[in-house]
């Protein structure tokens, strides 16, 4: 017996130190090909992890406190559980190998007090992950949330991490019931006694439980091996990769769209073609997906009918660059991959690329930061730049900005003629004015946006301020095409604007538009124009709380809803100034917020220049976003946008609704 | 005396009316003798058509083995082919999808310069009027060389009739068959009739004639006119009309002569399709409806009322 033992214990020492080094080294082998590959590829922006300590800080609230994960309460807490127990259990298993390998060495006897201190802690964590699992479990088999991709590698996953867990416990329930040599087993293992006494271990002979222990040891072993294998090919590859992906994440909600230098005679292409011109961090990104639909949840173009998924994008393209990894990593045939959008190859669909928005409501709510715009706006240049492949209805809006500098192509000596009875002064004479207000293009042709413009006017005046508009030396700012991935003509205009910008030197820059906001502010300076730019409702908000403007009493009584437009709400985080500004105007009257506002806020369907394309595709996403405004029951749906004004106007039209769709800025003027 | 060849466009075997403002424009010195060029069409067919405009040749221009109308590199050679054979050098065209096309091959050809987009020529001095910058300046341009190619912009010649006996001939060009492109489908949209963009007369529909029935009491109106039926966003979106007649900013850009919209509220996105228009007229029940700020004549009232009215009344002084 003795010596059966004693050959048990050999066999077993080899066989773990034959386990141990064969997976670990599949395993490093694997993640130096994962690393290979995030080096091999040719895109050029470069990460420079700046801001240390703000970033430790990311860490310590988003991976240890897992905030971002349960904005999602239910299935966040879940994962919370689950990633502390899983990693709870983690040092008992490296105990494990290391006794199996040495088989002298019993952590129990070398360090006790630690030991059954930690023993405590991982029983009572580890159950924890099967109360999580359970929830996992509850949530793919009984509620099914569309958004979540149900496959067989979820499954697999829950089922390697169940059997861990269960192995793990009943792992301890024998130490229980096995002589302890000293160590006090009975306290450290709350929930693995229950499992003791469940199953009735103590009522096995010794030699029972103690091949039950080392047959639990062996499961618990091999499927931690297994999982290991498993992982880098999988969608847990984001156990892996999100930790960094986090720590490397843009550190401010504002984010430019990255320069293409359309001068450089070198290029041989623009934009993103293939996968291979991805940069690191974007492999990365790819990486970190876990596919929890999160971002298909809010995708407005998902929930419509449309065949983009941002879920489905990202996934598509890990799927896609690992299967040509090999070659890759060889630095050979980058250039023979299928272009990245195409209808028959690649990862992306033509459809699918143009359905986008550019709401940003998929990189607000990854819990990982997976930036899905980077790669939608690039591969839009190169479709634009390279190939001509873009919606035919963009045509017009591209010659037209391109020959009069407005998408509708209303001649551009007419820009200023909104206001020629206003006495509204230009730059041109009053250079040393206080404001440059930058009215925009809907807010110098289009119906509501010169409603809208004629309210900011109205407002600056009785407000004192000493403003001026550049009348027929504005262009457009460039934002929707840009977002078109038309860089060329953007910048051509961007260029245009910015020479008028440094003649003038403003001393603030106001617009009353939300595209202009967003361009200017944070796409300008890269142009070279940095100057201080201020939203309108950010604007208002400060006349009326530095006394400016002074509200009229009682103000509106009226109950109105408050549409975040995307590029100030989700792109620059003004949330509150446009709240505040009606909680001052409408004292009596009630804010009737829709059931998604603020980051959850649902896009009206003209961003990322869809303002300009036909939507053929499913339901009219203004059509969904009107019925929710319409079903607060409030009488007004006010926003600071006028994309969005035309987009909900259209919409009420088209649901037969009754309510007054305007800009903030005509409420406050009526207010004041 | 020379020869002014006419590239004529036909669509359904038919001449497209486009082509008769380009013959009156061929006809301007009243010496010069018309020759019409024909392509994979019935010459008898185009006849009546290009006689009352003044055409006194009609040459169908073939190949031997060969479907020009599918090989447009080898429609443009026997073209010239044509051109050399009668001795002419001055050739027209419409400055559209098939003229620039064919066009712009036959000058490549040749070597020689071609102008598209003129609004009108001078046979004589050889030079044209063309618009720059979205129409924002006129430049007249003289064409310098042996030959003198355009394409004219359609609708911008008033058409003028001027009865001839047309002849008709036949040319067939001695080139073979070559392995240049072949047009292999044509997609054609499914109203199948004027294409919008060339149209004269326009009548259009808004949101309350979003159905079929209701479309009916705009084409009898428009076919008072000649004219066709466009249609706003919504009323495409409604399912009552195609979307390749749909007139905006996302749809066709159309330039016709009279634009009637009927019950459009003239939302930039609209009137960005339709403000070239040379006369707007606008029937809204709704006074401050924004179409009223943009048109030459704006009928407040109920189109339901007025465009039956109208229709009548134009039958009357057409009949």
């Amino acid at each position: 017996m003795q010596s059966h033992d004693a050959i048990y214990m050999t066999v077993k020492a080899i066989l773990m130190t034959g386990l141990l080094l064969g997976a670990s080294g599949y395993f490093f082998y694997k993640l130096k090909f994962l690393f290979a590959l995030m080096n091999s590829v040719e895109g050029k922006r470069t990460y420079t992890p700046d801001r240390i300590g703000e970033r430790v800080k990311v860490l310590l609230t988003d991976i240890i406190g897992q905030k971002n994960v349960r904005r999602k309460l239910m299935p966040g807490l879940a994962h919370t559980l689950i990633f502390f127990g899983f990693l709870a259990v983690q040092p008992h298993s490296l105990v494990m190998m290391i006794e199996g390998i040495f088989p002298g060495f019993s952590a129990a006897q070398v360090v006790p007090g630690f030991f059954s201190l930690y023993l405590q802690v991982a029983d009572i964590l580890a159950f924890m992950v099967l109360l999580g699992l359970g929830y996992g479990l509850y949530r793919r088999t009984v509620l099914k949330p569309d958004y979540l991709t149900n496959g067989l590698d979820a499954k697999l996953i829950i089922l390697f991490t169940s059997i861990i867990i269960i192995t793990f416990h009943i792992y301890n329930a024998f130490h229980l019931v096995l002589p302890s040599h000293g160590f006090d087993y009975s306290r450290c293992f709350t929930v693995s006694g229950v499992f003791a006494s469940i199953l009735n271990l103590s009522s096995l002979s010794p030699a029972m439980q103690q091949s039950g222990l080392e047959i639990t040891y062996w499961v618990h072993i091999l499927t931690i091996f297994g999982f290991m294998l498993y992982i880098p090919g999988s969608k847990h590859l984001h156990l892996l990769a999100s930790i960094p992906n986090v720590f490397y994440k843009s550190l401010d909600i504002e984010k430019p769209i990255m320069i293409t230098d359309i001068e450089d005679e070198d290029a041989e292409t623009f934009g993103l073609a293939k996968l291979h011109e991805l940069n690191w961090k974007q492999v990365l990104d790819l990486y970190a997906c876990t596919e929890c639909g999160r971002c298909e949840e809010r995708c407005p173009a998902a929930n419509t009918g449309k065949p983009l998924s941002p879920k489905k994008l990202i996934h598509n393209m890990k799927v896609e660059l690992l299967a040509n990894g090999n070659s890759l990593v060889k630095k050979e045939g980058g250039e023979n991959l299928p272009p990245l959008v195409g209808d028959e190859t690649g990862s992306i669909t033509k459809d699918e690329l143009w359905s986008c928005t550019s709401c940003r409501g998929c990189e607000d709510i990854c819990p990982v930061n997976i930036q899905h715009l980077d790669i939608i706006f690039e591969a839009r240049k190169n479709q634009v730049l390279m190939e001509a492949e873009f919606p035919a209805e963009l045509q017009e809006a591209f010659s037209s900005l391109e020959n009069q500098s407005n998408p509708w192509g209303f001649s551009e000596d007419t820009r200023a003629n909104w206001c020629k009875d206003l006495d509204v002064p230009l730059m041109a004479d009053n250079p040393d004015a206080d404001i440059l207000w930058f009215v925009g293009c809907a807010g110098s042709f289009e119906d509501s946006g010169i409603e809208t413009s004629k309210a900011i006017a109205s407002i600056l005046k009785k407000a004192g301020i000493n403003f001026a508009i550049l009348g027929t030396e504005e262009r457009c700012n460039g934002d929707m095409a840009r977002r078109c991935g038309n860089e060329y003509l953007a910048q051509m205009m961007i260029a245009e604007n910015v020479e008028i910008f440094n003649r003038y030197k403003p001393k603030r820059v106001l617009t009353g538009c939300a595209h202009c906001y967003n361009t200017i502010k944070n796409e300008y300076p890269g142009f070279g124009a940095n100057f201080d730019v201020v939203s309108h409702v950010d604007f208002i908000d400060e006349l009326i709380t530095s006394g400016k403007l002074q509200v009229r009493a009682n103000g509106l009584s009226k109950n109105i809803t408050y549409h975040d437009s995307c590029y100030l709400g989700r792109w620059n985080g003004k949330y509150d100034s446009p709240r505040s500004i009606l909680s001052a105007i409408n004292p009596e009257g009630a804010l009737r917020e829709m059931d998604k506002n603020r980051d959850n806020a649902m896009c009206c369907g003209a961003g990322g220049g869809r303002m300009f394309m036909e939507e053929t595709q499913g339901e009219r996403i203004n059509n969904v976003r009107t019925r929710e405004a319409i079903g607060t029951g409030a009488d007004i749906v006010s926003t600071a946008c006028p994309f969005c004004i035309t987009m909900l106007k259209d919409g009420m039209r088209d649901n037969e609704g009754t309510q007054e769709v305007c800009d903030i800025a005509q409420l406050v003027n009526a207010a004041v | 005396m020379s020869i002014v060849a006419v590239l004529i466009e036909t669509t359904e075997n038919k001449v497209k009316p486009a082509n008769f403002g380009i013959l009156t424009a061929a006809r301007e010195t009243g010496q010069d003798e018309i020759y019409g060029f024909v392509t994979g069409v019935d010459p008898q067919m185009c006849k009546d058509d290009l006689a009352k405009f003044g055409v006194q040749k009609i040459i169908s221009i073939e190949a031997e083995g060969v479907d020009l109308t599918s090989k447009p590199d080898l429609q443009a050679k026997a073209i010239i082919a044509a051109l050399r054979q009668y001795g002419a050098t001055t050739l027209l065209g419409l400055s559209s999808t098939v003229g620039k096309d064919i066009l712009a091959r036959v000058a490549a050809q040749l070597g020689a310069p071609l102008v598209l987009d003129c609004l009108s020529i001078d046979l004589q001095k050889r030079t044209v009027r063309k618009p720059y910058f979205a129409g924002k300046t006129v430049a007249n341009l003289k064409v310098s060389g042996e030959y003198f190619l355009c394409g004219i912009r359609a609708n911008s010649i008033e058409p003028i009739e001027a009865q001839t006996a047309a002849e008709i001939g036949s040319f067939r060009a001695e080139i073979g068959d070559d392995d240049s492109y072949v047009i292999t489908e044509v997609i054609k949209n499914e109203s199948g009739k004027v294409d919008l963009s060339e149209a004269n007369v326009i009548v259009a529909g808004g949101r309350p004639v979003a159905s079929a029935e209701h479309f009916e009491m705009l084409e009898k109106c428009a076919a008072t006119m000649n004219g066709v039926v466009g249609a706003s966003r919504v009323a495409v979106d409604e399912g009552s009309a195609s979307h390749s007649i749909q007139v905006g900013q996302t749809g066709k850009i159309v330039n016709p002569k009279l634009y009637i919209a009927c019950g459009i509220s003239g939302a930039i996105q609209h009137y960005a399709g339709m403000k070239t228009s040379q006369v707007i007229v606008a029937i809204n029940s709704d006074k401050d409806s924004p179409i009223f700020t943009r048109c030459d004549y704006g009928i407040v009232g109920d189109i339901f009322e007025v465009v039956p009215a109208l229709t009548a009344e134009l039958s009357k002084q057409s009949a």
